[in-house]
């Protein structure tokens, strides 16, 4: 049996295992029989174990470059290196799918054997709707729609090779799981919604079961969307990371709701309010991930990740409107049990400031569907053909974030229901100090641009706030545990995880906008014929073209040029190239990229001499700033880490009342 | 309430609107753009020839239906097409159609070794800056424009064109010239 | 000193930065030629704008519009050029004064909308300002943190 025979059947056993498992989990939930239960999470398990043998499986075909499997035949050739063939198993839409598929098994076993014990009736409805999900994924993966596993009748001598983009950095072995895993995620909490929604409950279990799902598949979702900033900017070669592509709008958009759901989350847990919404935005939030994949993958829209057309896409918008449909319809049935009793709280409040910011959120997130979209809806109805690109785009999101930000810094410092002028004034003057200095700070570097200066600013003022937080813990933990300042610390890390995670994210954010607003204030761009041995100079920095010269290598050709870069205290060899994959017809270029604190130099091989290599035009751009984003999105990810992971276990700590009287003066 | 009904219908219409916009955008080929010049006179132009004989100005070609066509060496689609066009160009060689071939983003010596390699008998001019195919609005070669007898442009092909296409085109554009 | 009077200067301080962020900045040729091709789209690329892509393409036409831009032609009537020639899908950003123009009003509709809705839903409340807490009201903290860490894990 070859692996592609063990990966089909694989999958054929998994689907038939989902069906069962859908309507195991329906009994059980319907009837409460254990047994209905048992057999259920019997299904989960075996069905994760069977799909991840499949993926396995297609992983394997790939690497011995089994031809005989179509998708091996199209994405893989003899002379790619095994770590590309391996990683080739989200390189199109059938192995992308298969992953997809792995991680919602996966996700679905883990609700079976974990979730399930904790609240049974509501884990098992959402363990019903997670097995539907499942099924619809196994379906499409074991018909013609998106089968990895079709076979060729005769199997070519050598494939095609993975597309010239998806083979030339390492990148692309993280940025599409990573993905993935955030857009996988988001089901969990939508199950559970909709098992809540179902079961008419009014309370909020099924938000307090997911809360670290939702954080986990935000964060994933997040730093795989850095991690897609990244890949397009080392590998893509233009220079920039960022170009409200519509792959990249399907990927911004249920990160954005996701945001906003993580912040009135906390409304709900605190005053018990905005059930409606939090179900409505965890919906919304699902449904975008389906409607990203549909967007990418139905060829509807011209993308840097449309390779082809599929008749996966009529499947599905069926599925997205299914789904649609019945969260819209649970949510109106049931939306009298949600109503909330009375009015939120004062506009100064914690409460308050959330709701600025999930319409702000909401906002941006209709912005970009919109942006995505019209130009479709223009052309359907009025033929018309119009372009929305960067442009639009910025000029919609940079107020909208920039109103996040200054959100931000407010939102942690207010009390919830309500503060007083006095508080107001406490809390805000070091800040708004901190903000008057980051404006001059962004002056005094060079950095003019409105926007930039508001970003430094309101950097500042953020900052400003979480430093004032952290110094507020410290000083209450010494004062009641009696904790030196460094223990003290620590301990709000581990102790009080959630908010001060929360706060080392803010941070990070501000490193993001930061990185952002420099890097488009201030890049500097040059380009210039040179023969080896002449110069160009930009921004203080020389670039000396050595050579120019290619490179042969088993499964590609390049042009590489040989740069000297020096000025600014910096001395290194940069080495752009063009590189010639056999199954692509155009090169792809492959940047030079001098990565450092303050600026990146950023070179590009735009042409040479074909015959003699005698010249060769090379564009730099130095682009300040753009490192922080990366360090930010890491930050980011190290703070939701802190913020969910689970506090240690302490023994609770009775101090005698004396003791108290004295420590506290 | 009257907040949450308006509120409610509003979402239901919005959720529509997004599937329908969805739905109907499965008509669409990305790959189609039309948006350009179509309906408008042709702009002047002067070039030379590729084999260094002179130069063509577009008004030495009024009154006669001319196929433009966009082409370059390093295009592999245009390699494709030219058997089509040199079949069209040996069975209009001797009426008033005008078929000439524009080099574009390419060197004069390149160009011209590819349109002797490749048989291309018709008037082959270069388009050194680009600047004509801009204001043509070209998106990328290979692309074909059809030019009435009247200078304006009836109509553009972008990607390879096949004999059937260029013909009835051309017919079309023929028998409008008669009845002028 | 009084933290009303520290909030004022630097509220001043800011505005100040603020204002002389904004004000028009002089525009040389080449920033103009950037401004210009950084909102027209590079025909044979994804949705990249011609300032940013390495293509012949893109790179002829930034020839073309610092050709224009040396003859002294304004923005409008550069960019009624590639209109002409390719129509409104040229530009990267649609046109506000026409149907695509929607595309920028909505939002703005959308945002006005959502905080009516919110502020409709709040109410003025007086709070009471900081305190000082007492000994004994430091004990119960204390027990109260206690319980409430124990239960957080």
């Amino acid at each position: 049996m070859s692996a592609g025979d063990l990966g089909a059947a694989a999958l054929r056993a998994a689907l038939f295992l989902a069906l069962w498992g859908t309507g195991a989990s329906i009994y059980a939930a319907w009837r409460r029989d254990a047994r209905a239960l048992v057999s259920a999470r019997i299904a989960a398990g075996v069905g994760f174990a069977l799909v991840v043998i499949a993926a396995l499986a297609m992983m394997f075909a790939l690497a011995t470059h089994d031809f005989s499997i179509l998708y091996v035949a199209e994405n893989n050739a003899r002379e790619t290196p095994t770590f590309y063939s391996i990683i080739s198993l989200w390189a199109a839409l059938e192995g992308s799918i298969l992953l997809w598929t792995a991680i919602l098994a996966g996700a679905t076993a883990f609700i079976a054997f974990r979730g399930t014990i904790a609240i049974p009736r509501l884990a098992t409805t959402a363990l019903a709707v997670m097995f539907a999900m499942l099924t619809f994924f196994l379906l499409l993966i074991t018909t013609p729609a998106a089968d990895p596993f079709a076979r060729l009748a005769i199997a070519p001598e050598n494939g095609n090779g993975p597309n010239a983009l998806l083979q030339n950095h390492p990148l692309m072995a993280l940025h599409p799981p990573l993905l993935y895993l955030g857009y996988v995620l988001t089901s969990v909490p939508f199950a559970y919604a909709i098992a809540s929604l179902i079961l008419g409950e009014g309370g909020d279990r099924w938000l307090v079961a997911t809360r670290r799902f939702a954080l986990i598949s935000w964060a994933l979702l997040g730093v795989g969307i850095v991690a897609g900033a990244w890949w397009s900017y080392a590998v893509l070669g233009w220079g920039g990371y960022w170009a409200w592509d519509p792959v990249e709008n399907a990927a911004i958009m249920p990160w954005l709701t996701s945001t906003a759901y993580l912040h009135s989350v906390m409304v709900e847990e605190k005053r018990s309010l905005l059930r409606t919404w939090n179900l409505a935005l965890v919906v919304t939030t699902f449904a975008l991930t389906i409607l990203g994949t549909f967007l990418t993958r139905s060829g509807v829209v011209n993308s840097v990740h449309s390779f082809s057309l599929s008749a996966i896409g009529p499947l599905l918008l069926g599925y997205l409107v299914a789904i649609l449909v019945l969260s819209v319809g649970l949510l109106l049935w049931r939306s009298a049990r949600l109503r909330d009793a009375g009015p939120i709280g004062a506009p100064l409040s914690r409460e308050a400031i959330f709701l600025f910011q999930n319409v702000l959120f909401m906002a941006a997130t209709l912005t970009v569907l919109l942006g995505t979209l019209y130009p479709l809806v223009a052309e359907a109805i009025s033929g018309a053909q119009l372009s929305i690109g960067g442009p639009y785009f910025n000029r919609v999101e940079i107020p909208l974030a920039l109103a996040l930000l200054f959100l931000m810094g407010v939102g942690p410092q207010l009390p919830w229901h309500g503060a007083s002028r006095a508080t107001l004034e406490r809390q805000f003057t070091a800040p708004i100090v901190a903000a008057a200095a980051g404006a001059v700070a962004a002056l005094a570097t060079g950095t003019t641009a409105l926007a930039a200066v508001l970003t430094y600013a309101l950097g500042a003022f953020v900052i400003a706030t979480v430093v004032q937080e952290f110094a507020r813990g410290i000083r209450a933990r010494r004062t009641l545990h009696g904790e030196s300042g460094p223990a003290a610390f620590s301990n709000l890390l581990r102790r009080s995880g959630r908010r001060y995670g929360g706060y080392v994210v803010h941070i990070g954010i501000v490193l993001v906008a930061l990185a952002v607003a420099t890097s488009q204030a201030r890049t500097v761009d040059a380009e210039r014929t040179l023969a080896p041995g002449e110069t160009l100079v930009v921004a203080g920095y020389t670039i000396r073209l050595d050579a120019i010269r290619p490179v042969s290598e088993p499964q590609r050709d390049s042009i590489v040029a040989d740069l000297l870069i020096t000025g600014n205290g910096a001395s290194e060899q940069l080495r752009p190239a063009l590189v010639q994959y056999p199954n692509s017809t155009a090169a792809v270029g492959s940047p030079g990229i001098g990565a450092g604190l303050r600026d990146d130099l950023y070179t590009i091989l735009a042409a040479y001499d074909q015959r003699t290599f005698s010249w060769a035009t090379i564009r730099t751009r130095v682009i300040p700033g753009v490192s922080w984003l990366w360090l930010g999105g890491a930050v980011v990810g190290i703070g939701a880490l802190i913020a969910a992971l689970p506090a240690p276990r302490r023994r609770a700590v009775r101090m005698p009342v004396a003791e108290v009287a004295v420590s506290a003066k | 309430m009257m907040l949450a009904r308006t509120v409610r219908i509003a979402v239901v219409v919005a959720i529509l609107g997004l599937v329908v916009t969805l739905a109907l955008a499965f008509r669409r080929d990305p790959h189609d753009i039309r948006t350009g010049t179509i309906g408008k006179p042709a702009p002047a132009f002067t070039l030379e020839r590729l084999d260094g004989s002179g130069k063509v100005a577009l008004a030495d070609l009024s009154g006669k239906v001319v196929v433009m066509n966009f082409f370059a060496s390093w295009c592999l689609p245009c390699t494709q097409e030219n058997p089509a066009l040199v079949r069209v160009y040996e069975r209009y060689r001797a009426s008033d159609v005008v078929m000439l071939g524009v080099n574009y983003q390419e060197s004069r010596d390149s160009g011209f070794a590819y349109v002797r390699r490749m048989g291309m008998g018709w008037t082959t001019v270069a388009d050194d800056d680009g600047r004509v195919a801009f204001s043509y609005g070209v998106f990328g070669p290979p692309e074909t424009f059809f030019i009435g007898s009247d200078g304006i442009i009836a109509g553009r092909h972008i990607g390879p064109i096949d004999e059937e296409t260029l013909v009835t085109a051309i017919e079309k554009l023929r028998g409008q010239a008669a009845s002028r | 000193m009084n933290g009303r009077v520290v909030i004022a200067l630097a509220l001043v301080a800011l505005a100040a930065a603020l204002l002389f962020a904004a004000r028009p900045p002089e525009v040389t040729a080449d920033e103009r030629i950037d401004q210009i091709t950084a909102e027209l789209r590079c025909p044979v690329c994804q949705g990249l704008s011609v300032k940013d892509s390495t293509s012949e393409t893109a790179r002829q036409m930034r020839d073309l519009v610092a050709q224009r831009v040396r003859e002294g032609k304004s923005n409008s009537e550069i960019e009624a050029e590639f209109r002409a020639a390719y129509g409104d899908w040229i530009f990267l950003s649609p046109p506000v004064a026409s149907w695509s123009g929607l595309v920028w009003f909505v939002p703005i509709a959308v945002l006005a909308a959502g905080l009516l809705l919110v502020s409709g839903r709040l109410r003025r409340v007086e709070a009471p300002g900081p305190v000082e807490p007492s000994a004994p009201q430091v004990a119960a903290l204390r027990e109260r943190v206690a319980r409430e860490e124990a239960a957080e894990g």
